[in-house]
């Protein structure tokens, strides 16, 4: 994505620019960061009161999860603690892809129409990068305490062997997911170059969001085959968490362990290839 | 108000002059040329245009809930010509201004130009690239400012926006201090720099977008409507700035702009289009010439002079003690007429009305729309 680089001898003053730095501008992604969070904290109440009223929303439907599990003794041969592994996991891997890219791309298409996106193009920046670093939420403080919380209480109930491997894959797999949000998010925005208006497909998706807080073994084969390949969100967090916990994944055998790590990345570079060619359809028709 | 010469409104007399064929800017007054052995320029234009041309699909609605209904299942779109095959080439220096009316291809262009769109055909060149080819490399030569559009931190003190662009484009510290010390100081940021940008003015506003286009010294500055919104002492602050930047920086200039004063007071060449096309390109002054406007005499008489001919002028609708005549001959001065007049007449006063810039386009466009 970095043009042209080089030394440049200025041909009309004579004089020699230094080269510009090749790579990565990382030192503006961390300064983009800094100032998205001093903005944010500019508005310290309304934010503690995003935290609270988000925390208490998804209390509520883990409370209710919970009551029904223990009414019930179980849902789809899925234990509390081991629905609680499963909800705190997917909260927390949705929450560190949704800092990064959620708020981010639900208002592409109006940066789009409005020309705000055009603005990126005429800097020597990644757009994409520096909509996602300027963007930096962090409304999601609630996400990580609640998430963190319900894997504690599950895997403190589980027979889990907390070595090195199990951590690793447990950091990996979370990795994997955040990354699967990620690029389904960017996928929602590069929409808005070719639809003008792509807001609406944020609420399909979190109707199939909400489907994949459950164990996918619940539902019917033919939405089971969609949410394993078509919409991927089994790998959010049912197909992570059963390869952790030893839990048989349907459809997926064998492959689910790797399948597990490798669906982030893979979508993830999907989303950028879907990306750079909605880009250039902009650029090419665009106006 | 009637066309004022027969060629006014008539795009086909119309020839616009081509930088290509005729270029604006001597090469001998160019400060940037590097002549070769025998006297040849070495230096390509900074920007060259080829025969440029953009298309766009547009959707067509018929109106009313079954166009919407049909437009829904069956979409009908047509194509729309922004920019029709227009060449032109900039040399370093130079401070041009793109004039035309709304829909004219004017912004388009210079999305083209700075990478934001590519052109449908024809070749573009910015500073030896193509802009959509290589988007940063160009990105880091040239500055821009979109009058209805910001590049600054809304919610956080225009020094962190001057500090953010320190960070977009690399900038060593020293550099940027002292960059950012001429800008603050040639635009007066001074009283303003550590306030929220939200809380700054439109003219301020504008003053600190220009500010920041150009705290990486770019070679060309694209401005698209700068004064856009500006009461009249900010758009001559800007425009006072503007002009000095090209004249001491050597900045080159290229301006979007619906206000002729700015063009009159930064461009000393224009290039004007409609329709997606180029209509003229020239030095100012040659605008008036191009387009045929003539100028016009109006004579005050103390008595009637009665039937009143004038070699070389027109008489245009006019009785009683005021007459007025349209001047073929742009080299015939106001001695010569009134020497021509009749030995005796009762001349009282005398004027000679040159026809403004903006009067020669506003005719122009009348013409075209009537």
């Amino acid at each position: 994505m970095v043009g042209r680089e080089d030394a440049t001898s200025d041909s009309m003053t004579g004089e020699v620019r230094a080269p510009a730095p090749p790579g990565i501008n990382l030192a503006l992604y961390w300064h983009l960061m800094r100032l998205r969070a001093r903005t944010r904290l500019q508005y310290r109440a309304s934010l503690v009161l995003a935290w609270i009223s988000q925390g208490f929303g998804y209390a509520g439907t883990f409370a209710s999860i919970w009551v029904i599990l223990n009414r019930f003794g179980g849902l789809g041969g899925w234990s509390w603690p081991e629905m609680a592994f499963l909800l705190g996991f997917h909260t927390f891997a949705y929450a560190i892809g949704a800092v990064f890219t959620f708020t981010q791309f639900r208002g592409m298409d109006a940066m789009v129409r409005e020309g705000e996106f055009d603005m990126l193009l005429v800097r020597p920046v990644n757009p994409w990068s520096f909509i996602v670093f300027s963007g930096v939420d962090l409304q999601y403080g609630s996400h990580f305490v609640l998430g963190a919380g319900l894997m504690i209480t599950g895997a403190a109930a589980l027979p889990l062997a907390w070595d090195a491997g199990l951590m690793l894959r447990f950091l990996a797999s979370l990795l994997s997911a955040a990354l699967l949000t990620g690029a389904m998010f960017t996928i929602i925005g590069a929409f808005a170059f070719v639809l003008g208006r792509s807001r609406y497909v944020f609420g399909l998706y979190f109707d199939l969001w909400e489907l994949s807080r459950y164990p996918i073994g619940i539902y019917t084969a033919p939405l089971q085959i969609i949410l394993f390949t078509v919409l991927p969100f089994a790998y959010m967090s049912f197909v992570p968490v059963s390869v952790m916990i030893g839990k048989p994944v349907p459809l997926l055998g064998g492959a689910a362990p790797v399948l597990a790590l490798a669906a982030g990345p893979i979508l993830a570079l999907m989303a950028a290839l879907f990306w750079r060619a909605c880009l250039r359809r902009h650029q090419d028709i665009g106006g | 108000m009637p066309a004022a010469s027969p060629a006014i409104g008539q795009a086909d007399l119309i020839r616009p002059v081509r930088a290509r064929d005729s270029p604006v800017t001597p090469l001998s007054q160019n400060p940037h040329r590097g002549d070769g052995p025998k006297g040849i320029l070495l230096m390509p234009p900074i920007i060259d245009a080829r025969t440029v041309s953009k298309v766009f699909r547009q959707r067509q609605s018929t109106g009313g809930f079954s166009g919407a209904l049909r437009g829904f299942f069956a979409p009908v779109t047509k194509e729309v010509r922004a920019v029709e095959e227009i060449s032109f080439a900039i040399e370093a220096g130079e401070a041009v201004g793109y004039l035309g009316p709304n829909g004219a291809g004017k912004s388009t262009m210079i999305k083209m130009m700075t990478g934001i769109l590519a052109p449908s055909s024809g070749s573009l060149s910015v500073l030896g690239r193509r802009p959509i080819e290589e988007r940063i490399a160009n990105a880091r030569e040239i500055g821009v400012v979109f009058g209805q559009r910001s590049q600054l931190w809304w919610d956080l003190p225009l020094n962190d926006s001057f500090d953010l662009a320190r960070h977009i484009y690399r900038l060593p510290e020293a550099q940027f201090k002292a960059s950012r010390a001429e800008m603050v100081a040639m635009l007066s940021l001074e009283s303003f720099i550590d306030r929220p940008v939200r809380q700054l003015s439109l003219g301020q506003r504008m003053r600190a977008e220009i500010a920041m286009a150009l705290l990486h010294a770019p070679k060309i500055l694209f401005l698209d409507e700068p004064t856009i919104g500006l009461d009249v002492v900010a758009k001559d602050v800007v425009r006072k700035f503007l002009a000095r930047i090209n004249r001491e920086r050597a900045t080159t200039i290229i301006l979007t702009t619906h206000d002729l004063q700015d063009i009159e007071e930064i461009c000393p060449r224009l290039i004007m289009v409609d329709d997606g096309r180029l209509l003229f390109d020239g030095p100012l002054p040659a605008l008036r010439t191009t387009f045929g406007a003539r100028r016009r005499l109006t004579l005050d008489f103390s008595a009637d002079p009665g039937e009143l001919i004038l070699d070389g002028a027109r008489p245009l609708p006019s009785e009683g003690l005021r007459r007025d005549f349209e001047i073929a001959d742009d080299e015939r001065s106001l001695i010569d007429l009134i020497r021509a007049l009749p030995a005796g007449a009762p001349l009282s006063d005398a004027r000679l009305h040159e026809p403004g810039i903006e009067e020669v386009i506003r005719t122009h466009y009348q013409g075209r729309s009537a």
